[in-house]
């Protein structure tokens, strides 16, 4: 089944990108059925406005989908603050990252992050999981970090190890969440914003997506 | 008094939301129930609760799966929530307090909550425990908090042979509590083989049965009381 009707239809309704990939892989048993996830992305940071942007979103393909006779999966982008939901028990099933790379929009940053060529870690993710069997792009195996170790050097709570993510290896471990975390705990004492975010900032794709704005392609 | 087709429209409508998975729906419905003057247990029981009983249907027709199942359930609360607070107090004159809980290895409460609720309205005392409760909890909570009944619910054939266990344990360490089970699986048969003093299929037939318990219990601590004066 052609996907890029529906990839036009939620560029339109404001997605910066949108992939769909083959997650056959990463399911388990309550959704394996589901084995169809629509990446969709967004170009800005991760706020209450970005977090509408993303569900209305998933709004729009749902209707797309259920039009069309097929079932869907929201996850939503702030998965993790969905609370005192029953559904919500099948949110941490799955990962937008692993959406992403499936969709061939990108691979996991030495920072953890995924990493797209054109915009970097920049942007903020939001998955629907659907049955419909739509013909899904090629995803991304290798990491494109390189000999950059920009993320590792700077991170103030020196949770980023430096490990290089593959597809084999899709699970290595690669930041520390707890000193990340931790960090932010901290920090919340003092300031109104907890968030760090500076591997997010330093990567250099975060910049070469400015420059290159020219250029096509993903 | 709402007339009968806008009645049946809000509880066809509680219903589908339900069955669709749609929490606004739920939630307008349940708001157009209140500003009908329908009588909030009735919206419940033949609205929400009777589109849950439809869900059961597609899913056993694996025409909905997992994720269908906990959405509908989220639509039920969701307009579960406005409805209860409107559940008219019923004062029965009996009064007790109850330990509930879905044994262990089971998951699904919403039926367990549904009586849990009537309970509430008939101003019970309910301890709840919760769902994939550790069978010694029960005995536990019953003597710690001496109530005069304990339910235990299942939805599972493979959950529900904890049931027996319990009852042994709690009759054991306290004759004079009783005992009632419910839950898909289990039947009045169940019950009487198990050694539970009573069953009931939904609800409303919960509450009922809990009532004659207690009186009897009553009844029996009373005229134990005047033949020790
Ligand atoms: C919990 C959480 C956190 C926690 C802990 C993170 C963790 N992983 O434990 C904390 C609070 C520390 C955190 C911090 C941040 N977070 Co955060 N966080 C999440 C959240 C809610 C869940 C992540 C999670 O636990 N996933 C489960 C684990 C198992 O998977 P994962 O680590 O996410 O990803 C792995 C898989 O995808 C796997 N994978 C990749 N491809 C494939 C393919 C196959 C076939 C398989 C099997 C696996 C696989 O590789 C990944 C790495 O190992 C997600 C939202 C979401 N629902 O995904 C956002 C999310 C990951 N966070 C995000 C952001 C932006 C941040 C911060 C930058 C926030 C900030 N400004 O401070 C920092 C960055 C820290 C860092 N360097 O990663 C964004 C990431 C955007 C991007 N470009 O990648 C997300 C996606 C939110 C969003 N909706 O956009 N976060
Ligand atoms: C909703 C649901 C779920 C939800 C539960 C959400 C939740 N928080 O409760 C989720 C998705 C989590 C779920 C999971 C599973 N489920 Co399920 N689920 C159902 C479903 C569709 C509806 C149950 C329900 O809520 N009914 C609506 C309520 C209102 O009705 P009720 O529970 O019967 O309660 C009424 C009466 O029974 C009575 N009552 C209930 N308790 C008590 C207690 C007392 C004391 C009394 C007096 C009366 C009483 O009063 C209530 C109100 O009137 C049923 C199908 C069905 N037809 O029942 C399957 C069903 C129960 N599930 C089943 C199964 C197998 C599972 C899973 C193993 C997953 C799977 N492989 O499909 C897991 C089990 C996880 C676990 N360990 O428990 C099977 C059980 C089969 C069996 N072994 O007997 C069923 C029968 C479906 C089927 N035919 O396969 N499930
Ligand atoms: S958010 Fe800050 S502390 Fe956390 S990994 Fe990134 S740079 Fe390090
Ligand atoms: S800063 Fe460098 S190493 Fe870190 S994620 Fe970006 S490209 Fe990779």
């Amino acid at each position: 089944m052609n996907a890029e009707p529906l990839k036009e239809h939620l560029k339109k309704e404001g997605a910066t990108l949108v992939g769909v990939g083959d997650v056959t892989k990463a399911l388990t048993g309550e959704i394996v059925h589901l084995n169809r996830g629509i990446a969709l992305a967004v170009n800005r940071s991760l706020g209450s406005e970005t977090v509408e942007q993303l569900v209305k979103l998933q709004r729009a393909a749902e209707i797309w989908l259920k039009e069309r006779g097929f079932r869907s999966l929201s996850i939503p982008p702030d998965s993790d603050r969905i609370k005192g939901k029953l559904i919500a028990r099948l949110y941490k099933l799955f990962s937008h990252k692993t959406a992403a790379t499936c969709s061939g929009l990108g691979w996991i940053g030495k920072n953890g992050l995924l990493i797209n060529k054109r915009y970097g870690p920049k942007l903020s993710w939001a998955t629907v999981l659907t049955n419909a069997p739509l013909k899904p792009d090629s995803p991304v195996t290798e990491s494109l970090c390189g000999n950059c170790d920009l993320c590792v050097r700077h991170c103030p709570s020196g949770a980023v190890t430096g490990s290089i993510w593959s597809r084999r290896e899709p699970f290595k471990k690669l930041v520390n969440y707890e000193r990340c975390r931790s960090l932010k705990t901290n920090r919340r004492l003092f300031e109104e914003k907890p968030n760090c975010g500076l591997c997010v900032t330093i990567c250099p794709y975060s910049r070469k997506g400015l420059s290159n704005k020219a250029r096509s392609g993903k | 008094m709402a007339d009968e087709a806008k009645k049946k429209e809000i509880l066809e409508k509680l219903r589908n939301g339900v069955i669709q998975y749609d929490e606004d729906t739920c939630k307008e419905a349940a708001q157009e129930a209140l500003d009908a003057g329908l009588d909030a247990n009735e919206a419940i029981f033949d609205g929400l609760v009777s589109g849950m009983e439809e869900v059961g249907r597609l899913f056993e027709a694996q025409e909905y799966f997992v994720p269908e199942i906990l959405m509908c359930a989220d639509a039920l609360y969701a307009g579960l929530d406005i409805l209860k607070p409107h559940c008219k107090q019923m004062d029965i004159g009996v009064k007790g307090a109850v330990v509930i809980g879905t044994v262990e290895g089971d998951v699904h409460d919403i039926g367990k909550n549904l009586v849990k609720m009537m309970f509430d309205v008939a101003g019970f005392t309910v301890y709840d425990l919760g769902r994939d409760v550790p069978l010694d909890k029960f005995v536990e909570e019953q003597l710690k908090t001496d109530s005069e009944l304990v339910c235990l619910s299942a939805m599972m054939t493979t959950s529900m042979v904890g049931m027996p266990k319990v009852i042994e344990k709690i009759k054991e360490k306290n004759p004079n509590c009783m005992i009632m089970i419910g839950g898909a699986p289990t039947s009045k048969e169940l019950a009487d083989k198990w050694g539970a003093d009573g069953y009931a299929e939904d609800a409303s037939n919960a509450l009922k049965e809990a009532i004659k318990m207690v009186s009897f219990l009553k009844k029996l601590r009373d005229e134990k009381a005047a033949r020790q004066q």
